[in-house]
Parts: C-alpha cells; sequence; structure tokens
C-alpha cells in the first residue's frame, strides 16, 4: 500500500504543477462590531462614566465583555453611544445615523433604577417610556436613540441595563417593536446606582 | 494490493488489445433488435426493416424481433417502417446491439425513438436505479432538480424556502451523494445545505438514481448514492425536430418556457436548447413568502461527430440563476429567533413582489466537456474532459452599502479527464478499467467585506478502478469493483486577526463492490449488492468559522476543547488534529416483478458509516448581538436503515393505481443519539385514467401523499431558554443535540393532474397542494418561519415541432 501512495503522489505532484497558492487578500471586516462605548454625562458638575463593551476575538467563541455601570443616586445623566468596529478604526456610529430611517435603539432595565422613564423600557412593550433625543429623530419623526437622559433613583438600586439596536429596513414605523426586525447589538450590563 | 497491479497492468498493456479481424473482412456483420409500439409497448410483429439504400432487409417475428445476419458492413443505416406507424431510420454501429425501436403510431404526437445499450450505463447489473424520463419528466421539469428527484420512492429533499432544493438519498445528502451531469461530476460549493445543485432540470431527458454505494465507477463521495443525468440523444440521422414547452404558474406567478431542437446528417448531429423562468414571491395559504422569487436563464449546445470506429461528442451548458430567500428567515440572535419562530406570520412580510432583495443566491455554472469513444473490435476506449466553472455569490442583510455586496464570493473551476476501457470479454468476464484525475482551484474573490467564511483551496485527485461482472449460470451474474483514490489537498486562508495559514493535506482510500443478480422464474428479479465508499471532510467541515444563519459554527481546524471550555483562537491541522475520512458500507436488495398488471419495486437497505461528520451543540457565546448557539464539527458512527417500496397496478386498459412507501431509521450509534435533517416517513397513492378518443388522447390524475411526523428528531430546547436565562448551558447534565422546535405534524398532500394530446400539442393542468393545506416541512430549513407554498395551478403547453 505504501509504494502504491508514493507511486500516485508522484504521479499527482507531476499532474498538480500548475498549482496556485495564493491565500484569500485581506478582507476589511467592515459589519464586525467589537466596542461599544456608552457615556453617562451627568447634567452640571461631575465626571462622565464610561463603560467600555468589548469583544476579544471577533468571530470566535469568547463572550463580550461588558463592565458593570456605576451611577450616583438622585442625577439626570445623558447617555450617548459610541459604536465602532476598532479593527478597521472605523466608527459605526455615523453609519447608523446616516441609516436612521432603518436603525432604532431600544432599551431595558430593572425597574425602579430610574426615576425617569419610569417602568422597564420599551424592549417588551414599544409603549413603555425612553427619553430620546428628538433631535435624532428620522424622517418620519421615529426616535434612533444614540443619545438618551435618564435621570437615577432616589435611593441605591442595582439591577441590569440592556440595550438592544435593531436593523428595521423598509419596517421601522411608529409601533414598530424591540421584536421587529435583526438585532446589530443586543448587549446586557450590570448596573448599579448608588 | 494484488488486483490493484493487475488493474494497472491491464491498464498499461491496453494498446496490445483490439487488433482483431473485423466482422467486414469475412461478412460476419450481425444486428439483432426489437420493435415495439411507443405507446403501449407492446411488441409490432411484420415490421419491415431495411438496410437503407440496399434491397437487403427483413421483417420483425410474432415478438416484434428481428435479425440480420451476414452483413458485409458494421455500420449502417437501418429504416424501419410499418402500416399505421411513422418511419424511423436509425443509425446503427456493432457497438450499441440489441437496439429496441419504440415506433410511433401515425396519429399520436409520440415521435419514434431507438434505445440503445447506454453507454454510460452504471457498471454493475446489481444495481437498484430508478429512472425518470419521457413524459414522467415532461410533466414536473420546471421544478427544480431537487424536486424532480423527490418523485421518486427514497430520494426527498434537503430545502431552503421553496427555491433551493437538494436531493436526500435514503437520509443522505450534499457531499455524501455524487450527482454525474452528462458524464462528468458535477462540482460545486456542495459543503452548504442551502447550495442546491446548479443544474436546469427543464434541460434534462433523462435521470437515473442509484441507490447503492457507488463509489467504485465514480468516486468519492457517493455514499448515499448516486444521481446520473443525461442530456438529449443526439441521433445522427433526423430532420429537424425539437421541443417546445411553455407554463404559467399561478403561485409565485411564474412564467417558465424550454426550447429544444436537433438535427443529424449522418455523421454529424447537433443539438441546441435554452430555457428560462421567471417567478415571483411565493405565497403560503395564509400569507406571502415575501421575497422567494426567482430568476433561471440556461443553455446548451451539444455537437456529435461519427466516423467509423469514432465517436465524438461535445457539449456546452450555462446556467444562471438568482434565487431569493425567505427575507423573514434573517435574525440577529436566539431572541430574534425566539420571537421568528412564534410569529404568526413571519417579519418582513409584504405584498406580491417580482423583486429579489437580501438575502439571496446568485449561482452561475458552466459545462463544457468533449468526449470521444473509439470502437476496437472488440473493446472500446471512452475518454472525457470536463471543464467547470462555478460561480456562487451570496448575499446577506447587511448595513449600508454592505447589502448590495456578496458575503459569500467563490469561484470553483474544476477540470476533470476521465478514461475507461471495456475490455474484451475474457471467459465471459465482462467489464471495464479506468482512471480518472481531477483539478479544482477554489478561490475567494475579493470585495465581501468580510473575512472569507472557508479559505481557499486545490485539490488534486487521481483514481484508477476496474469493474467486472460474469454470469454464473444463465440466471445469475456476478459483480465486483474495486477503486483507489488519492487526493492531494491544500489550503490557504485568513484567520479572525486577517493572518494567513497554510495547509497540505492529502487524503487516500480503497473502495470495493461485490454484487449479485438473480433472474427469478416469476418474471421477478433479485439483486443484491454491497458497497463501500469514502468522502474526505470537506472544506466547511474542517475550516469554517463564524456566523452562518442564527449560529456560529467552527469547522475541525478552528476550535479546541480544554475541558468544558471552548476556544477559537488558533488554526490547527492534520499534524496536531487526525479529522478521518467518512467511511460508508451499504447493503441493498431490490426485489422487482413486472407482467401486465402490476410492477413491484422493493429495496431494504442498511448503511453503516464510520466517522460521520456532524454540527454539533458546543455551548453559547455572548456576541455583540446577543446570545448565539455555537456549533461544532464532531465525528460519530451512524446507522441508516430503511426501505423503500412501489407498487403500481393495472386496473383495466383505462385505469391504474401506483403506490409507494418509503422508511428511514438512523441512529448516532457513537453517542447513541438521533441525528437532525432526517427526512420522515412517507405513503402515498396515485390513481391514473387514461383514454383516447379519436384523435385525442386524454389523461387524468389524482396523488394523495401522507408524510409522517419525523418521531425519531433530537430533544427541543426552545429558545426563550436561552433568553430568559442568559447563562443557561443546555449541556450541562445532557450532551444530546437538540433543536430549538419540535418536528413539524405530518400532513396529507394531493396533487391533480390533467394532460390533453392532439396531434403535435400538449395541453397540461396541474395543480398542486389542492386542497391549500398549510404545512411545514421537517426537512426544510426555513420551517422555524413559514409554512410551505399553498396551491399552484400550473398551465402547460407543449409543442411538437
Amino acid at each position: 500500500m505504501k509504494y502504491l501512495n508514493i507511486l500516485m503522489l508522484a504521479l499527482l505532484v507531476g499532474f498538480a504543477s500548475c498549482d496556485d497558492d495564493d491565500a484569500p487578500e485581506a478582507e476589511n471586516e467592515e459589519e464586525v462590531i467589537d466596542q461599544v462605548i456608552l457615556t453617562f454625562s451627568p447634567a452640571g458638575a461631575g465626571a462622565d462614566v464610561v463603560v467600555t463593551a468589548t469583544d476579544p476575538d471577533g468571530d470566535g467563541a469568547a463572550d463580550f465583555v461588558t463592565p458593570a455601570i456605576a451611577l450616583s443616586v438622585d442625577q439626570t445623566y445623558t447617555l450617548t453611544l459610541e459604536i465602532n468596529n476598532t479593527i478597521e478604526g472605523e466608527s459605526i456610529t455615523d453609519e447608523i445615523r446616516e441609516e436612521d430611517d432603518e436603525h432604532m435603539f431600544f432599551y431595558e432595565f430593572t425597574s425602579g433604577l430610574f426615576s425617569s422613564p419610569s417602568g422597564n423600557g420599551n424592549v417588551d412593550s414599544r409603549d413603555g417610556a425612553v427619553n430620546y433625543d428628538a433631535s435624532e429623530n428620522d424622517a418620519d419623526g421615529n426616535p434612533l436613540g444614540l443619545t438618551t437622559v435618564w435621570q437615577t433613583a432616589a435611593t441605591a438600586q442595582s439591577g441590569k441595563f440592556r440595550i438592544i439596536l435593531k436593523h428595521q429596513p423598509d419596517i421601522k414605523s411608529a409601533t414598530s417593536t424591540a421584536q421587529d426586525g435583526e438585532s446589530d447589538i443586543d448587549l446586557e450590563f450590570d448596573i448599579t446606582v448608588n | 494490493m494484488r488486483p490493484l497491479l493487475i488493474l494497472l497492468i491491464f491498464f498499461s498493456s491496453l494498446n496490445a488489445f483490439g487488433q482483431k479481424q473485423s466482422c467486414k473482412d469475412d461478412c460476419s456483420c450481425t444486428v439483432q433488435g426489437k420493435v415495439v409500439d411507443a405507446a403501449n409497448l407492446k411488441p409490432v410483429p411484420f415490421a419491415t426493416v431495411q438496410l437503407a439504400n440496399t434491397n437487403k432487409g427483413t421483417t420483425t417475428n410474432e415478438h416484434g424481433e428481428f435479425s440480420l445476419t451476414a452483413l458485409c458492413v458494421d455500420e449502417f443505416d437501418l429504416v424501419f417502417t410499418h402500416i399505421g406507424y411513422k418511419t424511423l431510420t436509425h443509425h446503427h454501429d456493432q457497438f450499441h446491439n440489441n437496439p429496441v425501436i419504440k415506433l410511433a403510431p401515425d396519429d399520436l404526437i409520440l415521435e419514434s425513438v431507438v434505445i440503445e445499450e447506454l453507454s454510460n450505463a452504471n457498471a454493475f447489473k446489481s444495481n437498484t436505479t430508478t429512472k425518470i424520463q419521457g413524459k414522467d419528466l415532461d410533466q414536473i421539469k420546471s421544478s427544480s432538480l431537487g424536486n424532480v428527484l423527490s418523485s421518486i420512492s427514497g430520494v426527498s429533499t434537503l430545502t431552503t424556502g421553496s427555491n433551493v432544493a437538494k436531493p436526500i438519498i435514503h437520509g443522505l445528502h450534499s457531499n455524501r451523494i455524487l450527482i454525474i451531469n452528462n458524464g462528468i461530476r458535477h462540482e460545486s460549493q456542495d459543503w452548504g445545505q442551502e447550495h442546491a445543485p446548479e443544474i436546469d432540470a427543464s434541460l434534462i431527458d433523462e435521470i437515473e438514481v442509484i441507490k447503492g454505494a457507488s463509489a467504485v465507477k465514480y468516486g468519492p463521495n457517493a455514499l448515499g448514492g448516486v444521481i446520473l443525468i443525461r442530456p438529449p440523444e443526439m441521433e445522427l440521422t433526423s430532420h429537424l425536430h425539437g421541443d417546445l414547452n411553455l407554463k404559467g404558474e399561478t403561485n409565485g406567478r411564474a412564467v417558465d418556457g424550454n426550447l429544444l431542437i436537433q438535427k443529424g446528417y449522418g455523421n454529424l448531429a447537433w443539438m441546441a436548447q435554452g430555457a428560462a423562468r421567471y417567478q415571483g414571491d411565493m405565497s403560503a395559504p395564509d400569507y406571502e413568502l415575501t421575497n422567494t422569487g426567482m430568476r433561471e436563464y440556461s443553455t446548451a449546445f451539444g455537437l456529435r461527430y461519427h466516423r467509423k470506429n469514432l465517436d465524438i461528442k461535445s457539449f456546452f451548458s450555462y446556467l444562471d440563476q438568482e434565487l431569493g430567500i425567505l427575507r423573514g428567515s434573517i435574525t440577529g440572535n436566539i431572541e430574534d429567533l425566539a420571537d421568528a419562530i412564534n410569529d404568526e406570520v413571519p417579519d418582513f412580510t409584504s405584498a406580491f413582489s417580482y423583486s429579489i432583495n437580501t438575502p439571496k443566491q446568485r449561482v452561475t455554472h458552466t459545462l463544457l466537456k468533449t468526449e470521444a469513444q473509439y470502437n476496437f473490435s472488440n473493446s472500446r476506449l471512452d475518454i472525457a474532459y470536463g471543464l467547470q466553472m462555478n460561480n456562487r455569490q451570496e448575499f446577506d442583510v447587511r448595513r449600508g452599502s454592505n447589502n448590495e455586496v456578496p458575503s459569500i464570493d467563490l469561484e470553483l473551476t474544476t477540470h476533470s479527464i476521465d478514461a475507461e476501457w471495456l475490455h474484451p470479454i475474457v471467459n465471459k468476464w465482462e467489464g471495464s478499467i479506468g482512471g480518472q484525475w481531477l483539478y479544482q482551484d477554489n478561490n475567494n474573490i475579493p470585495g465581501t467585506n468580510t473575512i472569507p467564511f472557508i479559505p481557499n483551496y486545490n485539490n488534486t485527485r487521481f483514481g484508477i478502478f476496474i469493474t467486472e461482472s460474469r454470469p454464473l449460470n444463465p440466471n445469475v451474474e456476478f459483480d465486483f469493483g474495486l477503486r483507489y483514490d488519492i487526493q492531494l489537498a491544500s489550503f490557504r486562508g485568513r484567520d479572525s486577526r486577517n493572518d494567513i495559514f497554510r495547509n497540505e493535506q492529502n487524503f487516500t482510500s480503497v473502495s470495493g463492490i461485490l454484487g449479485i443478480s438473480k433472474t427469478l422464474k416469476t418474471s421477478g428479479k433479485l439483486r443484491f449488492n454491497i458497497a463501500t465508499a469514502w468522502r474526505p471532510p470537506n472544506i466547511a467541515e474542517l475550516y469554517s468559522f463564524g456566523k452562518h444563519q442564527f449560529t456560529n459554527e467552527y469547522g475541525f481546524y478552528r476550535y479546541t476543547l480544554e475541558g468544558e471550555t471552548l476556544s477559537t483562537s488558533q488554526v490547527l491541522d492534520n499534524n496536531t488534529l487526525d479529522v478521518k475520512n467518512e467511511l460508508g458500507y451499504k447493503f441493498i436488495a431490490n426485489y422487482t416483478f413486472s407482467n401486465d398488471l402490476i410492477q413491484i419495486d422493493a429495496s431494504p437497505y442498511v448503511n453503516i458509516i464510520d466517522n460521520y461528520i456532524y454540527k454539533a451543540p458546543g455551548g453559547i457565546s455572548g456576541t455583540v448581538r446577543g446570545t448565539l448557539p455555537l456549533f461544532i464539527y464532531k465525528q460519530t458512527d451512524a446507522v441508516f436503515a430503511g426501505a423503500d417500496l412501489t407498487i403500481n397496478y393495472q386496473h383495466t386498459l383505462r385505469w391504474s393505481s401506483k403506490i409507494s412507501g418509503t422508511f428511514l431509521y438512523t441512529k448516532d450509534v457513537g453517542n447513541n443519539d438521533v441525528l437532525f435533517n432526517i427526512p420522515p416517513n412517507m405513503v402515498s397513492y396515485g390513481l391514473s385514467y387514461k383514454t383516447k378518443i379519436g384523435e385525442y388522447e386524454w389523461g387524468a390524475k389524482a396523488d394523495i401523499s401522507y408524510t409522517f411526523k419525523q418521531y425519531n428528531a433530537p430533544r427541543v430546547i426552545r429558545p426563550e431558554v436561552f433568553v430568559d436565562d442568559p447563562d443557561y448551558n443546555p449541556f450541562i447534565d445532557n450532551n444530546a443535540n437538540f433543536d430549538f422546535t419540535k418536528a413539524p405534524d405530518g400532513y396529507a398532500l394531493v396533487n391533480l393532474a390533467s394532460e390533453l394530446s392532439l396531434q403535435k400539442w400538449v395541453f397540461s393542468l396541474r395543480v398542486l397542494n389542492a386542497l391549500n393545506t398549510s404545512y411545514r416541512q421537517y426537512t426544510n430549513l426555513i420551517r422555524y418561519f413559514a409554512d410551505e407554498p399553498g396551491i399552484n395551478f400550473q398551465l402547460g403547453v407543449q409543442l411538437k415541432l
């Protein structure tokens, strides 16, 4: 058997002399989101609370890392999201802003974390309150949600804070929900208000 | 070892044969054959058989048989005439002996045809085979190849919506079955479950399915069976004639057409074919299936040249398909999946449209083939060269301008040379020896803006085989065959950091077949056949990496397991991980019985596959899109056992019935688990009526089939479980495979067909899913999201030119 294999191999190598050995060209991973930065800016004085969620290995099996968020009690914060593709050094935020008619951020949080908005956000029900920055509304007047305003509870709280970015081409409307379209981002953070 | 040596010696001594005395020298050439009525296949006695341009001739006997002896030529035209029948001229050579001449009655649309012993007929008489041809094929050939094949008992389809259909033979599909299109192995990106064969069924003249493992004649991958596809035969002596088909369908508002024309000039013949299909969104009984339109264009040309002992055929075909995939079948993460499963109507459902957006596939396939046959006085040499170019683009739903950019863009070029020598009969041993060489180059076309899902690769494969059969007594025939293959592969890809990795690897295997066929006294026939087959792990099984539909999957070389922890940070190769070839051992028995009243075809089988490669759940991962289940490739041993049964019964001249059923049981023996996507059992009954009034022929048919629920399906873990507890690990105390929904319930389907023939015209009406039943098919990959299409009226007209 061994000799036959060698003979055949020799034949093959003869035949295969036209082999090319080029690797695929490097591609820009334009789709990838591997960094989401949450910046909570307090109204008035005080330092920004910045939380950076990152992906250690792209499409690999390792989990996305979502550090905990720590906010102060009874404080109004403006949350701005920055979404990046660090592999390409590219800001996805602008892309989302340009396609505001197809994208919308939905928020879900443990009841009682915030005095405004009350409730638990608009993931379960689109009617749930979220303080969207109306200046970001798309041409149809529907919110985008890169910028939102949050007033924390007067007493210490802890719970979860979840951000979902839905891609809803042609179906985004005043009534489209977090269950419509595809999730481009769906991250959950531990949060404390102290 | 020894048979292989003998084989090599045989091969090298090829030139020594074939110089024997010709029958022309001593006027000892002969021809025998049989003349039958093309409509009812009854023998035609007293038909005239004439050697063209001579006065030599004879008539058929009461069994329709004729024989001409003492001829001084070994190639000639035979003219068949009989009152009430269309005259036929047939070009005969001595290497296609025993022709069956089907004479068409004058007043019928049928063309007279000749059935020669097929040149690329399957090698073994002990093989279990089924054919679709003629009228049966005409009626269904506007649908996809997979759907055409599923009319054969034991063959079903693995679909992705209604446009993408892959054949499944006895539970095996994709890389585990083989398609031989026009004598050439069809080479495409067939590792993907949602990659259908790029072959237009409307250009096909005849399909034959070999249900046994057939690696010996055809090479790797033939574990489940082989599908042989043949284009129209180019008759050397024929007037300009052809066939035009047009069809309209209500579901999908599709129009479909194909045209065939051909002509022969004695030693030259040609044919040309074209086909097109334009289809919009299909609809289920309760809603539109948005983005399920398709476009298909195909064309083929053939040229045949015949001179003395030489027969040369060239063939070119081109197919271009754009296939829409249900928009609502795309989900981002496991919560989207839960929502999509629970939605009554899929997301993104909108009004009917012909437009095709993402997700979609665009594929083209070009085949160029030249084959030469040289007849020695008592042996024959066949050589065929094939060039195939396959391009596949897959468009996912993506952000911004990337929506217009394919996320998979692959170009596969395959050269192949097949050589086979049908040796002289030696001591009643009849058979052939041959070799195959194949070279493949697969490249990712740059510009997808995503790291390639599979790497670039090259394959070089060489195989040699011998097939022999010998009658043991007048009723029993013995077959055997042996084959050796070697495949040399080189891979070049990019890891998730865009760094290049390379690997070279070779795969070898020996395959064999043993069979016996026995003709019974009672018009019955028994066949037994045991065969081995093999295939190397395919490119996706070795190297796939990343998101595919709503899961992340990792090939053998792309993950490591340390205890329970899955790591995907390094790229392995064959030095660090031994991935074995899949080896199949298939035993199949076949009983056929046929008389004027009843035809029975029954085949039980068992197929044992060692190192069966499958995708197993490997855990879950938190991604930016939320939780995604992970799948990894693993190997196990699997068993497939089942049986197919078909019975035709002719009640009266006009009424006939057909009963068929398939049964299949499978098991993952290695893990004591069940396998995914195994077609459920099915039974069907069909009732046909045929009559002839003057020049009109009218036929009608009703089929009812019942598909059972797949009882042998994996356990169910609803995606909500993962949503409610993001840290849920489904394998903590049970390592078994799971599915996100249970297998769909059983369902009954009714199809109706009616056909009216008048001289050159055939008008047909078919009603598919006549009761507009809402159902889901277990082997449809989008069964989570939507029902199958509802009622479909198909109105067709056929004109024989």
